[in-house]
């Protein structure tokens, strides 16, 4: 006689096809919420299939609220329960806007810089736009280098306690330095290699040193409207083709390691409070970019050769208008909390 | 300004008023309303709050209100053996839910006494 097979354990078991769809639905949240609310919200899920198998009101209601928990996450709704974490969750947005807003700017104005490489610009409005754009890029970098100060202090102290504690600014710290690394030294190689600019790094051979424009366009060089012209592309070279394909893995790295650093690494409130202060500058600076962008595209956009406006560049503004109202609404809401609120 | 409508703002500037959840102060009256009849968890919430005022809690919609409602320290999760967790009313949340609730007695006795007084009816 043998023994029965043993029943089998329910925990190893699969999941059936309701609880399959509950575990779908919850996906709609961030991980953070899931692991507080995901096995309560599971099964208030089920108990509402049991009631009512279908219902697209239901679905599209927990789709909403999973948005408004991601937004909740990035501190976009300034519900977060912790000043702090408030704090940083809004700094880390609004570090990823800039990024997000720098990638396609950045991509604009070396186009027209290095336009002007070749041919001075005719028109007023293409002068003062490159202008407006230049200061505010400057300024941005300036207030970059500031920011990157608290930041690369801490995480210097992370690396050197070597606590299990501080892995995460550890990884993240090194996720930054590679993914900057190697679009400085790619940005580097291919800027050095097109024939275009030609100047030496520190000569001015137009509006700005040659360097500058070529560094820029490099860096940027995935922003293209060759994209939807892949005959045109298969025409340059592979390494050209190659860099335009990663140079987007190492940006994201880079702003994920640095988002990330905001996130983890021990700030005080007085360098939260600073910068929540320099996040606000970087948003008027941004604005003043974005405003020089517009003049260009509105009042020149028909103009020769780098002058002309294309489709890629009206969605650049598109993508600076809305990474900019991001950035503004995650600052202010950094602001309020590391500030408190108003006296009455 | 009049004395309720006085009331009124006060409560919604109030630190521990509801008046700052906006379109939430909804679900989260209902919420905090059920609680105040003893702890449950999201379905047993969701049956009674749509038993005593016939409205339908949908998930996310419960959970939104139940997450602020827990950061604002209105409400409690307590320990459970299964995964259905409940939640109960703090001292906070109900004081809370009592001014709110006050303010909504005094909007609703005016209306109900002008509707008496202009349109012949009580």
């Amino acid at each position: 006689m043998t023994a029965p097979p043993p029943a089998p354990d329910p925990a190893c078991a699969p999941p059936d096809p309701v609880t399959r769809r509950a575990a779908r639905l919850v996906r709609w949240y961030p991980a953070s919420w899931r692991a507080r609310y995901g096995d309560e919200f599971t099964e208030l899920l089920l108990a509402e299939f049991a009631e009512r198998p279908r219902s697209w009101r239901r679905a599209a209601d927990v789709a909403r609220g999973g948005l408004v928990a991601r937004l909740t996450g990035a501190g976009l709704t300034g519900h977060l329960r912790e000043p702090s974490e408030q704090a940083r969750a809004g700094l880390a947005t609004a570090a990823c806007s800039l990024a997000a807003f720098l990638i396609v700017g950045v991509a604009m104005w070396a186009q027209l810089a290095i336009g002007w490489e070749w041919a001075a610009p005719g028109a007023g409005a293409a002068t003062a736009a490159l202008v407006a754009m230049s200061a505010a890029a400057a300024f941005l970098a300036v207030l970059a280098l500031l920011a990157a100060i608290p930041l690369t202090w801490s995480a210097a102290r992370a690396f050197k306690t070597k606590t299990n504690k501080e892995r995460p600014v550890r990884r993240s710290t090194l996720c930054a330095l590679l993914g900057s690394g190697l679009v400085v030294i790619g940005s580097r190689h291919f800027a050095n290699a097109w024939p275009g600019t030609g100047a030496h790094p520190a000569l001015p051979h137009g509006f700005l040193p040659a360097g500058v424009a070529a560094f820029s366009w490099a860096g940027t060089l995935s922003v293209s409207s060759y994209w939807a012209h892949p005959g045109a592309l298969a025409a340059f070279p592979a390494a050209e083709i190659a860099w335009m394909a990663v140079s987007p893995v190492a940006i994201v790295a880079a702003v994920v390691g640095v988002a990330g650093l905001v996130r983890r690494v021990g700030l005080s409130p007085r360098v939260l409070r600073y910068e929540a202060w320099l996040a606000s500058a970087a948003a008027a600076a941004m604005a003043v970019f974005l405003a020089g962008a517009c003049c260009w595209v509105l009042a020149e956009g028909s103009g020769p050769g780098l002058f002309h406006a294309g489709t890629i560049d009206i969605a650049s503004l598109a993508v600076m208008m809305l990474a900019l109202s991001t950035a503004q609404r995650a600052t202010a809401l950094a602001r309020k909390s590391v500030l408190g609120p108003p006296p009455r | 300004m009049t004395a309720m409508a006085g009331n009124a703002r006060r409560s919604a500037q109030e630190p521990d008023g509801l008046g700052r959840f906006g379109r939430y102060a909804g679900p989260a009256t209902l919420i905090l309303s059920s609680l105040a009849g003893g702890p449950k968890h999201g379905y047993a919430l969701t049956k009674d709050v749509e038993e005593f005022a016939g409205v339908r809690l949908a998930p996310g919609t419960l959970y939104e209100a139940l997450s602020r409602l827990e950061g604002q320290g209105l409400i409690e999760a307590l320990e459970s053996q299964d995964r259905r967790r409940p939640y109960r009313l703090t001292a906070a949340g109900a004081l809370a839910l009592r001014a709110h609730l006050d303010d909504q007695r005094r909007v609703a006795d005016v209306g109900l006494r002008r509707l008496a007084g202009g349109w012949g009816t009580s």
